[in-house]
């Protein structure tokens, strides 16, 4: 018997040893061919987009992103109970219950239900457990700050590509490329899982901005705040490091929400401290100056004849606001005065006076990242009439863009050297590296070193007492600018009564200015001069910017007398 | 006297062992390990389905893990239950089988799942009693042939009682219709025949005779014909017959050497019928990969050592051939099972000891360990 036992237990033995054999045959050597069969059944691959790149600023705070979100769609031939199916879609969704009908009628293998559902929208649809009712998933931009920065970011489209601003200029980057995506999917055909760290491969790059988020928040409080405050239409401001060029907050009020830009008019969309030219008025008077000096025919201490309050030229009169006779270059700075800059042009001449705007870089576009700038207008010097060559020298006939009068400010500001306004400083791609970096970028000495320093001098009196600047002083910190009060040319050309651009332009810290700040105030009511409107603004934004920059007061006693003088002329 | 008191020395340390727990770790090693295997397994093979048909995908791994207590306990009884009483219990055991076996056919009990009625059901339990006619009946055959040892060489004696109460088993078995069962009960009913002594001219004889008995009920089912054919060449019928072969060479090809990981498998998301009984191993092979295969075969072999190992050793011949036929049983649902999966053997429904999901089959494969582990101790109890 013992030996029969040994034979069955010889017989298992060959069995299990047969079954072993085949386990290393199935396993070891027709794996592979085996499991790429089995891939064929349950991986699909289909081709689809990356996830767009998200925008930094310049802190790397989180500007734009896209999310994952679902969107429902409906199979119209699996639909057994199709009014029942509509009316609760259409309460869940809060959708046109009789047109949901209508689609799910329809003979389609395929409809959209909604594009793009909340959270929330979708758990309660998925809970209903209706037979053909589907989810697909979807991105969604997604705007964290909401109105915040809004026109520089623009926005994009359903099919995630980028419509408006950044999202526009540099769609090229942030979209993800195309790629081949595969999904697993079960037997029934549900999809599943799939490799979630293939995506990273097809997502786009990032923007980092040269903006801050901070600073443009507090950019855009004055500029809401100014705007409701003189019952204005607009308003722009833009805030600029000038050693750079790079823009570090811009604003147009009034804002839109890039989350939901169909809501808002198109006409807010536009980020118009770019595409739009203005009149720029007595802002300009700082160019014709810096032209002035630049001949070294004249210095700040020349003195011109201001023909008490009215001068003629051929049939028309130049006017200013108080009558002066004799005035030092600075000081035509100082009162503003538009006889004064006629004055300074004829001792220029029509060609220096172009060529010198020129090379602060009006007319022409300043080629900074963003789409729709406009070049503003400057006619060329030959096709000026009389009057043409003294209304310009005092911002008139002449029309500008924000961020041009701003990059020109900001070159007095830094020594003379004109610097390429920019916003974006660097792209990186999906793992953080860097794959584009955009260096600060100097196009011109516009004016000389001393020059420069003898123009920040000028508008530093500006804001000094008697100056028509003096509300922008900051009490801690020395500033320079220049006010501008425009008068907006009508629909017949010919200056509109009572419309008005107010702005002021300045720079903090005089000696080394770590911020250039233009306001501008679009049909202010009530008041409308650029010192009354625009000052205050300006040194809100310039003492909060300062401050969150971390830059040092100035010392102290300077602090008191700058506050005992704005006490005096208050 | 040098002699006697060596003797004295012997039966002082046989009985030292006797003071020592009767659980055979070799025995019961394996088999824990096994258990646990299966509980982690039936949890990974049937998640997916779980959730699907019940709303929560730990309801298999629930129900699996409390038969494994149980059969833990059921284990730990028969192993205490000296197996001699079964002797006297045969045939109240194998009336017991056959009725429980009518009943599915006879009574409302009967429950029927995936085309065949293997169940009897009492409101939410169901219990499949071919688990059970199993031991029954290797108690029977046990008990009948040390009775009859010394007259089995006689057909009448040795072969023909054997044959008709195997054939009154299989006929009710066959109505289910549950094959499986029938070729393991077949199987075992030869092999504890020839175990037991009886002729080889008789046992090839009943071997001719089956033949054209299996040859008639497998093409007489056309389900079975289709399966045959399968077996041959599954890729020929990707969608039907060859459906499971496929997937389940599929789940054993994609596992590879080192397997994909448990819970990481794709067979098991409804592509492999069954993936939690019937074929579990197949997901086996594809999340614990080549070596998983070869470390359970390897546990199967250790317990199949042992359990003939415990028969030759055992000086009760009844108690040997009670271990012979659990032994053997094991083995040969092992090797089905694993054949099927592996594409060796046509399609069976039969489940893995041990590792498959099913209360009947875990109970009663303990049971059997426990009732092995009982002949071992007597056999070391009492030398000649």
């Amino acid at each position: 018997m013992k030996l029969r036992i040994a034979t069955i237990g010889l017989i298992f033995g060959l069995c299990i040893s047969a079954i072993m054999a085949r386990a290393v045959y199935l396993q070891v050597f027709y794996g592979t061919k085996l499991s790429q069969r089995a891939a064929q059944q349950y991986e699909k691959s289909f081709i689809s987009r990356g996830m767009r790149g998200t925008v930094y600023d310049r802190k790397f705070r989180t500007m734009a992103v896209s999310i994952d979100v679902p969107s429902i769609a409906a199979y119209p031939r699996q639909i057994e109970k199709t009014g029942q199916i509509a009316k609760a879609l259409a309460r869940e969704l809060q959708v046109d219950r009789k047109a949901l009908y209508q689609k799910l009628k329809s003979k389609k293998s395929f409809v959209w239900v909604m594009r793009k559902v909340s959270p929330k929208q979708t758990l309660r649809v998925k809970n209903l457990k209706f037979k053909g009712v589907g989810f697909i998933p979807e991105r969604r931009r997604f705007y964290p700050n909401k109105t915040l920065a809004g026109q520089i970011l623009g926005f994009s489209g359903i099919d995630g590509r980028g419509l408006e601003g950044l999202e526009f200029y540099y769609n090229s980057y942030l979209e993800g490329s195309r790629g081949t995506f595969k999904t697993v999917r079960d037997a029934l055909g549900r999809e599943f899982g799939g490799e979630n760290g293939a995506h990273a491969r097809y997502t786009g790059g990032n923007l980092i901005l040269t903006i801050d988020q901070t600073i443009q928040y507090i950019t855009e409080s004055a500029l809401a705040e100014s705007v409701k405050k003189y019952s204005a239409k607009s308003g722009i401001a833009i805030v600029m490091a000038p050693e750079t060029g790079g823009v570090l907050a811009m604003a147009h009020y009034p804002f839109f929400n890039p989350n939901s830009f169909k809501e808002f008019n198109k006409m807010t969309w536009r980020n118009r401290a770019i595409t739009d030219p203005f009149e720029p008025g007595s802002t300009l008077k700082m160019f014709t100056v810096a032209g002035a000096l630049e001949t070294g025919e004249i210095t700040p201490n020349s003195i011109f004849f201001c023909e008490n309050g009215a001068y003629r030229i051929g049939r028309n009169t130049v006017h200013d606001t108080h009558p002066y006779g004799w005035l030092t270059l600075q000081d035509i700075v100082k009162y503003s005065s538009n006889i004064g800059a006629v004055k300074v042009s004829q001792s220029l001449g029509p060609e220096r006076l172009y060529n010198n705007l020129k090379a602060f870089g009006f007319g022409k576009r300043t080629g900074i990242d963003f789409p729709g700038e406009t070049p503003g207008r400057l006619s060329h010097f030959k096709r000026w009439s009389k009057i043409d060559a003294g209304a310009i020298a005092f911002g008139q006939g002449i029309s500008v863009s924000a961020i041009q009068l701003i990059t020109a400010v900001s070159a007095i500001a830094n020594e003379g050297q004109l610097m390429a306004p920019f916003v974006v400083q660097g792209i990186t791609n999906s793992q953080g590296r860097i794959v584009k970096s955009f260096h600060p970028r100097k196009v011109r000495q516009v004016v000389t070193k001393k020059n420069a320093m003898h123009l920040k001098k000028m508008m530093q009196m500006v804001v000094e007492p008697g100056g028509t600047g003096v509300k922008a002083a900051v009490g801690s910190f020395s500033v320079g600018g220049k006010t501008g009060t425009a008068q907006k040319v009508g629909k017949n050309g010919t200056y509109a009564k009572g419309k008005y651009i107010a702005s002021f332009v300045g720079f903090a810290p005089i000696e080394k200015p770590k911020i250039a700040v233009l306001f501008v105030v679009d049909e202010p009511k009530k008041k409308h001069y650029g010192g009354t409107v625009a000052a205050p603004a300006f040194r809100k934004i310039t003492q909060e910017t300062l401050n969150y920059l971390n830059i040092a007061p100035e010392n102290k006693t300077d602090t008191l007398t700058a506050r005992l003088e704005n006490g005096a002329a208050g | 006297m040098p002699r006697s008191s060596t003797t004295e020395i012997k039966e002082k340390k046989i009985s030292t062992q006797h003071r020592q727990p009767v659980y055979d770790v070799h025995l019961l090693f394996p088999v824990l390990f096994l258990v646990g295997i299966g509980i982690v397994m039936v949890y990974s093979a049937s998640s997916a389905v779980a959730l699907k048909r019940f709303g929560t995908d730990y309801f298999f791994l629930k129900k699996q893990g409390l038969f494994a207590l149980l059969g833990i306990v059921v284990l730990v009884i028969c192993c205490h239950v000296p197996y001699r009483i079964y002797g006297f219990l045969t045939y109240p055991l194998l009336i017991l089988a056959l009725l429980s076996l009518l009943a599915i056919q006879a009574t409302g009990f009967g429950y029927s799942a995936g085309g065949s009625t293997r169940w009897l059901r009492f409101g939410a339990f169901t219990f499949q009693p071919s688990e059970f006619v199993r031991i029954a009946v290797i108690i029977y055959l046990a008990y009948s042939l040390n009775k009859k040892m010394g007259h089995l060489r006689s057909y009448s004696v040795g072969v023909l009682p054997h044959m008709i109460v195997f054939g009154t088993f299989s006929g009710l078995m066959i109505l289910q219709p549950d094959f499986g069962s029938v070729v393991i009960f077949g199987a075992l009913t030869w092999i504890m025949l020839f175990a037991g002594g009886v002729r080889f001219l008789h046992l090839f004889s009943s071997f001719v005779l089956a033949v054209p008995i299996a040859y008639f009920l497998m093409f007489n089912a056309a389900y079975r014909i289709r399966r045959i054919m399968a077996f041959v060449n599954p890729w020929q019928f990707p969608s039907d017959e060859g459906y499971q072969m496929i997937h389940s060479f599929m789940a054993f090809g994609t596992g590879g050497i080192w397997g994909s990981g448990i819970g990481k498998g794709y067979q098991k998301l409804f592509y492999l019928p069954e993936p939690h009984t019937d074929f579990i191993f197949s997901v086996i092979g594809e999340e614990l990969g080549f070596l998983g295969v070869l470390s359970i075969l390897v546990l199967y072999c250790l317990i199949l050592w042992r359990g003939f190992n415990i028969a030759i050793n055992v000086q009760d011949i009844f108690g040997s051939l009670v271990a012979i036929g659990l032994t053997t049983a094991l083995g040969l649902q092992v090797c089905i099972n694993v054949g099927v999966t592996l594409g060796l053997l046509p399609t069976k429904g039969l489940a893995l000891p041990f590792l498959s999901y099913g209360g009947s089959s875990l109970l009663s494969n303990m049971a059997s360990m426990g009732i092995l582990m009982n002949i071992g101790a007597s056999g070391r109890k009492k030398p000649k």
